[in-house]
Parts: C-alpha cells; structure tokens; sequence
C-alpha cells in the first residue's frame, strides 16, 4: 500500500490576528490526529508541560502524537522533510507568516503528488482588519490573503461579528466565515476530521458542526465527481475522502470552502467513502445526505 | 618569534592616507609590521626578502559586503546564462545568446552524466534572448530518458523536460498555479514560483539548506574570492543550524584558507534576550578567518521582479507595488529589538519606500535605546537619493549600493521598470559619498558574478549593456570606487581597524594586480588582472 497523500493546511493571517492561538488550540484539542505544526517562531507557541514528551531546539513532541517545529532556512524543502516523516503525519499545518501570501505556500500541496490540499484558512482579527486593510503600505497584501482564503476564520468576536465586515470580506472572498469564538473546536474546520461525531464527547454544549459521512459503492468519473462537487451546499466547510471510479484507481478528493481539488487514488478505492462538515446554524445532515443521493 | 617577510611589489596602493603608496611591505605573524621602501623593516630584526610579488600591483585585499556563500552550490549544475562567468576552478563558461546554444552545452552536459543523473542547469535568462521561448520539446530533444530542469537566473522560474513532468505527474488535469500551458492545455515545461517547482527539486535532489557550509562548497567558495582578489567576503542571510555553523567553522579554520568570512544571519527570535543568546553560541565559533555577530533582514523584494516597494509615481508599466517580505510594523518591532540587543544589521532595501521604512524605524530604534555605534547597513539601497543619504548620514547608518546593477539591468530599469528618471540616479554613489556616509559597493554574488575591480567599474564609469550611460552624474572617481571595495566596505562590516588597508598593525591581506588601477583608462577597469591574494602574510598560488 502506498503512503498516504500528507493533506497540507496553511493558517495565515495579520501579526496579532489570532494565529498562534489557534494552533494552540488545534494542539491541545482531542481529534486523535499525528498532526505536524510549522511555526516561523516557538516563541508564542505555548503547551503545558505534561503535554510535552520532548522538546529540543527546533522541534516538540506532544503526549498526543503531534508535532510542532519551526521551519527553518527554506519552507519548501521543510515540507519535503515532513513528507520523509516516519510515521508519516495525519496532516501537516503551516502557519504562515503575518504579511506572506498564504496560497503561495498551499499550491505546493495541489502540486506535490505525495501531499493533498487541506486548504487556506486565514484568521481575520475582527477588531483591526478593517484598518489594515486600508493601510497604503500593507492592505493590498491584506485584502490579498483574504481574496485566496478557502475559510475565513474571524478572531476577537466577542460582541458578533460587525456585518460590515462581513460584508466586507464578502466581497473579497466567497470563503465561509466562522467566528472562531463561537466554535467548539477548530481541529474540524483544519483539518476536515470528525472526531468530534465518531464516538467521542462533543464540545462544551453548542456543537457548532453539523457532520455527515457516508459509505457507499458508486463509482463516478472525474467529471462527474467534479459536477457532483461543484453542487455541494454552499455551506459546507469541508468534504474529504474516497471515491471509487468505473475505469481507474479512483479519486481522493479534498474539499474546503469553496476550493474542490481531485487527485487520482494511489491505492485502489474499493468503496466510496466521504466526509462533511458544516455549520449546525446554516445545514442539517439531511441536506448534505440528499445532494449525494440525489441522481 | 616568527620571522619577518618584506614583500617587494611594483607598487603597493595602500588606502592609508598616511602612505598612499610604497614599494614594500612588512608581514609578520601574518599583520603588516611596516609599510615603505626595501628597508621598512630593519628596525625590526632580520627580514626575509621575498620578491615572488615584485612585478605586481598589491592593493589591500578587497572586501565584499555583499555576497552568498550559495553561488559555489550552482556550480554542481551547468551553467547556461547570458553572460560570461568563470567557475570556482577558474575555468570559463561563455555565456551563451541563443537557445541553440544553449541545447548544446546541454547535450554536452547529458553525455557525461551517470545513467541515473538528472540533467540541470542554470543561469538561464531569456530576457536577453530574442530567440523563440524554450520549452518541454527543447528540452526533450537533449535527452527524454533522465530528467532535465533548467533553473532561471531570477530563481522564481524553470523549464523542465517531459521526463521531469511526468516524474511529478504533471499533466493538462494538474489544477496548479505555475505550470504554463501549450494552447492545447499541455504543460509546455515551464514552472513558474517555488510551489510549482519544489516537487521537481525535491525529486532531483536540490536541497541548498546545509550544502555551502560542507566542506567542498566552502573551498570553492574560497577559490571564487581568491580569483576576483578578495580576501574578505559576507555570507549575507544565511539561514545557520548550530551544526551548519560549526562545519563553517571547522572549513574555514585551515591557515591557508583564503577568504574571511563574514556570516549576517537571518534569525526568527523575538525577543532581544534570545537573539543575543543566539550570537553569543555562534560567536563562540568565531576565529581569524570567520566572524559571526551581524543579522541580516529582508524588508522588500526586487526591481526588475517588481516587487521592491518604491514611492510614487510607482513602476513605469502600471504595476502594483511591490511585495513586503516584512510589514512595516514588523520591520519597526525587529530594528528596535535588535537595537536594543546590540545587534548590527544588514538590511535589504531595494525600492525607495522600503528604504524610508527602515530609516523611520532606524531612527525611532535609536531614539528608544541609542547606540552611537550601532552602524547598521543598508543593503542595495538602489532607490535612495540625497535626502533619504542625509537621513542614513544623521542616523550613522551605512549603505551598500549594488553598482553592478547599472550594466547587468540598468537599460531595464530605464525601459520596463522605473524609467529614465529614476534609473538616471539609481545605485547613486556620487549622492552617498556627498552625504559624507561611509558607502561600499557590491555583486550579491551569484546574482552577478563577484568580481570587486567590476563593480567598481561599474560605479566609476555607469555603463549598461547596450552601452549608454546611466546617469553620469552620479559616477565616482577610481579612488572613491578603490576605497569603497576596501576601507568603505570594512567599515560596513566593522572591521576596519583589521582589514581594508595596508598599514602597520593591519593584518597582511591582499589583492595582488597585474598593473596599477590608478594608471590605467577607468575603461579598463574591469579587465584589469587578478593574480591572486595574499592572506595573513600567506602568497595563494598566482593564478
Ligand atoms: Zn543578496
């Protein structure tokens, strides 16, 4: 069997938007994935100290399989040194730094065979955004990294998000926006798992997700798979999975906002399998069931 | 005691405006004892005349302030540029006008590789080739069984065979920004930024990140100096691991190796405590021939890739302004922190909004935690005229302009990216030194090919390649450009009470000519012959 595709998620966003603290909750949550953090700095990066197994100059172990390091003189050829990991990581998230163009970085994963694209979520600080992106030196860089988002996670909410701002990155992206205040856990929206619905406990009263999977024998051809993808609820934050097809290996698909990437099996898919999440306030599991079944 | 060696020269142009020349020079324990005539040094003890020099031209060795130790890496690949370059072996690579030329040199290339090598090559600069585009079947037609990747001069592209695109599955399905297309929807080879291209890289084995601090690449690194007459050189913004340092050290430590190198590190701490630990571990390296202490930072991007970020009224073409590789606010945060660490920096600068940035933030820094001596140094600095040279005069801030740009891009600059205006007073030596700054000049090798005695042609004379020149008000005289390659160049590094001159106390490095740079046409500056260098007292081989 082939190593599987290691699925790349990169975080941007401004200095001070509210990166760091999300990969510190992405490490601490329970979604019982090896998943690898590169940081640009460790110096924010905060984790308990019975969390650590290990940690030396560059890299840090936790007791629930992930891994946190920085990356080093050259971005790219770290992402190689991830994909040579043995164990291979579940996923490997890049945070990317304040003013970098994060798709400059996630187009690798479309273009590397061995990695899969796990998407751009780009943390919007709800209080400061505004102005930086009318700032003459910095905004086209600001308003940019929202233009390539796939999920807009909007920081330092507390009273609603302001429908200008809405409105706002709406016009730059048609990314999801989640108020990453009101969520019960962030592992779901970077990493497309759903832990949270397979078994164990889900978060603190208000699951903000809605999940679906399925498990089925259809098999489809790329276009069709592509038609069937570019139907999805609008809603839908991500769809990963496998799906068989008539005369090849099959597809391993990667959906996040509104991003749909389709890349040949490497291993042959024998059932189609799928998995979705969505915002509970916005879609039931019955819409996602019936867009699949639908012919 | 070790005994004493008078070298006899032609003619020794000293930099030391005490001697301006002399015919003699004293060394001992590898410093200059005595500058003079036959008898400088007989008050000293015995002498031991050596005249294995006496027919040449000493010059204190020439500093470079701006350079990569990565150019000798390239060197593992074929070189198939535009230009002229001379490898580190001293074995010259003409440079090369057309794509069949270039298909030549790559056959040739393929036919001495083992069975499983892929083919690379560098270099490649089609903006000065008027012939057609090269593509996939170029490169098909040297060799279809091996892959074969040709890397741009400008390092943001490639073209690669179809062997290369199917080992990374590239196909007319790819959905990947950076792979250009056939009309047909074929990937016609060309790779455009580093996502497109890493998967190529990582397949073939291109992983720069540790090599030119290996042994082999150090040495050649140092052979490449030795021809151009340098005795000191910077390794600008190189990324270190302790282990990268430490193999530096041990490379460079040889009595005999014949360049001292001066590391500006890229460093990703935050506060001034973990930067300045971080110095103090490297510093600890730190030996006759290696000198880490500097931190390099990168603020814009480039000119001519329309990504420095310059003032109005912008580029000529009606480009968007150029791309912040550090906001502002981080540029501020990080000039104060390091600031107040002590930290001298290098800072790269290349567009006039970049470098009023940094000025601002240099200013505020020096404010907030003043360091009379702090001498950080602007890097490029290619857009800066004479208010933004008086602001870096006020603030003791150094500059070093890259004068080599003026022939290799200079007929660009005028047509495509800033206009005539600007390009007239781009690299403006003549402002600089009229600020009073202290103004060294430089090949950011291997983006041009070091070569201290071009660049400062380049700065006297302001020549492009289509041969106009570029803003004549703006050229310095051959002494000036002599010193900035010297004395002005060791003061950005801060090693001039060490370096850049030859006068007792100083130690014994230099540049051995073939004829005297002041009595020649400032024409022929740049052919002028390098015979080799003397370091620490020790003659390297005469080329
Ligand atoms: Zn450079």
């Amino acid at each position: 069997m082939s190593l599987p595709r290691l699925p790349l998620t990169v975080i941007g966003g401004y200095l001070g938007a509210g990166k760091t603290t999300l990969i510190n909750r992405l490490l601490r949550e329970d979604h019982g994935q090896r998943v690898l953090v590169m940081v640009n700095d460790f110096g924010a990066i905060n984790i308990d100290a019975d969390l650590l197994v290990s940690a030396d100059g560059d890299t840090m172990t936790l007791t629930n399989g992930c891994v946190c390091c920085t990356m080093g003189a050259d971005l790219f050829m770290a992402m190689g040194d991830a994909l040579d990991r043995r164990p291979r990581p579940d996923h490997l998230v890049i945070e990317a730094s304040g003013i970098a163009d994060p798709a400059r970085i996630a187009t690798a994963a479309r273009a590397e065979p061995d990695m899969a694209y796990g998407g751009i979520a780009v943390v919007v600080d709800a209080m400061h955004w505004g102005a930086l992106a009318d700032d003459p030196q910095i905004g086209a860089q600001i308003r940019g990294q929202v233009a390539v988002a796939d999920l807009l996670l909007i920081s330092k909410a507390e009273d609603g998000v302001p429908p200008a701002l809405t409105a706002r990155l709406a016009a730059l992206s048609a990314a999801p926006q989640i108020d990453i205040g009101d969520c019960a856990a962030v592992a779901p929206l970077l990493l497309g798992g759903l832990a949270p619905l397979q078994g164990k406990r889900e978060g603190g009263g208000h699951p903000a997700y809605v999940g679906w999977s399925h498990d089925g024998d259809e098999a489809m051809s790329r276009a069709a798979l592509a038609a069937k993808l570019a139907q999805a609820p609008q809603a839908l934050y991500r769809i990963k999975g496998l799906v068989a097809a008539p005369d090849s290996a099959g597809w391993e698909v990667q959906v996040v906002g509104r991003s749909i990437e389709i890349k040949p099996a490497l291993d042959r898919v024998a059932r189609t399998r799928l998995v979705a999440i969505g915002p509970q306030s916005a879609i039931a599991r019955a819409d996602i069931a019936d867009w699949w079944s639908q012919g | 005691m070790s005994g004493i060696t008078v070298f006899q020269a032609a003619k020794i142009i000293t930099m030391d405006p005490n001697r301006p020349t002399a015919t003699h020079v004293a060394v001992r324990d590898g410093h200059v004892l005595a500058v003079g005539d036959a008898t400088c040094a007989d008050q000293w003890g015995r002498v031991h005349h050596d005249d294995r020099l006496a027919g040449t031209v000493l010059m204190p060795g020439f500093v470079e302030g701006h350079s990569h130790m990565s150019e000798t890496c390239f060197w593992d690949y074929t070189y198939v540029g535009f230009h002229d370059r001379i490898d580190p072996d001293g074995q010259p690579w003409p440079g090369l006008t057309e794509i069949g030329a270039v298909l030549a040199r790559l056959r040739d290339a393929a036919a001495r590789l083992g069975p499983d090598e892929p083919l690379i090559a560098w270099g490649f600069d089609p903006i000065f080739l008027s012939s057609e585009r090269l593509t996939r079947d170029h490169l098909d037609s040297v060799t279809a069984d091996r892959p074969v990747v040709v890397l741009f001069s400008s390092g943001h592209l490639m073209c690669v065979n179809s062997a290369a695109l199917a080992a990374v599955g590239y196909d007319r399905a790819s959905n990947v920004e950076g792979i250009q297309r056939r009309p047909d929807g074929e990937p016609n080879g060309e790779l455009h930024e580093m996502a497109a291209m890493f998967p190529v890289m990582r397949r073939i084995g291109m992983d720069f990140r540790t090599r030119s601090h290996q042994r082999a690449y150090v040495d050649a690194f140092g052979r490449i100096c030795r021809r151009s007459g340098v005795t000191t050189a910077t390794d600008l913004f190189a990324m270190v691991t302790q282990e990268g340092a430490e193999a530096l050290a041990q490379a460079t430590a040889r009595p005999d190796y014949p360049v001292r190198i001066v590391p500006a590190v890229s460093t990703l701490h935050s506060t001034p405590e973990e930067v300045r630990a971080q110095m103090a571990d490297l510093r600890q390296l730190n030996h006759d021939k290696l000198r880490f202490g500097a931190v390099k930072l990168m603020t814009d991007g480039s000119i001519q890739g329309f990504s420095a970020r310059i003032l109005w009224p912008g580029y000529v073409g009606g480009q968007p302004n150029g791309i912040w590789n550090m906001p502002p606010a981080q540029i501020h945060a990080t000039c104060a922190m390091m600031q107040q660490a002590g930290i001298q920096m290098h800072i790269h600068t290349n567009g006039d909004e970049a470098s009023t940035v940094v000025l601002d933030a240099l200013a505020a820094a020096a404010r907030a935690h003043p360091w009379p001596g702090a001498r950080h140094v602007l890097q490029h600095a290619q857009m800066m005229g004479p208010a933004l040279f008086a602001r870096a005069a006020e603030l003791g801030v150094c500059v070093n302009l890259f004068a080599n740009h003026i022939w290799y891009f200079g007929d660009q600059h005028a047509a495509l990216t800033i206009g005539p205006d600007r390009a007239a007073r781009m690299d403006a030596c003549r402002a600089a030194l009229d600020a009073g700054l202290t103004m060294a000049i430089h090949s950011d090798a291997p983006v041009t090919p070091m070569g201290p005695l071009f660049t400062a042609w380049c700065a006297v004379n302001r020549q492009t390649m289509s041969g106009r020149t570029l803003g004549a008000a703006q050229c310095i005289s051959v002494p000036e450009a002599l010193y900035a390659i010297t004395m002005g160049a060791a003061r950005t590094l801060k090693l001039e009470a060490e370096i850049g001159s030859i006068e007792a106390g100083k130690r014994a490095d230099f540049a051995v000519l073939a004829e005297d740079p002041l009595a020649i046409d400032p024409m022929r500056l740049k052919d002028l012959p390098v015979l080799g260098t003397v370091i620490g007292g020790h003659v390297d081989a005469l080329i």
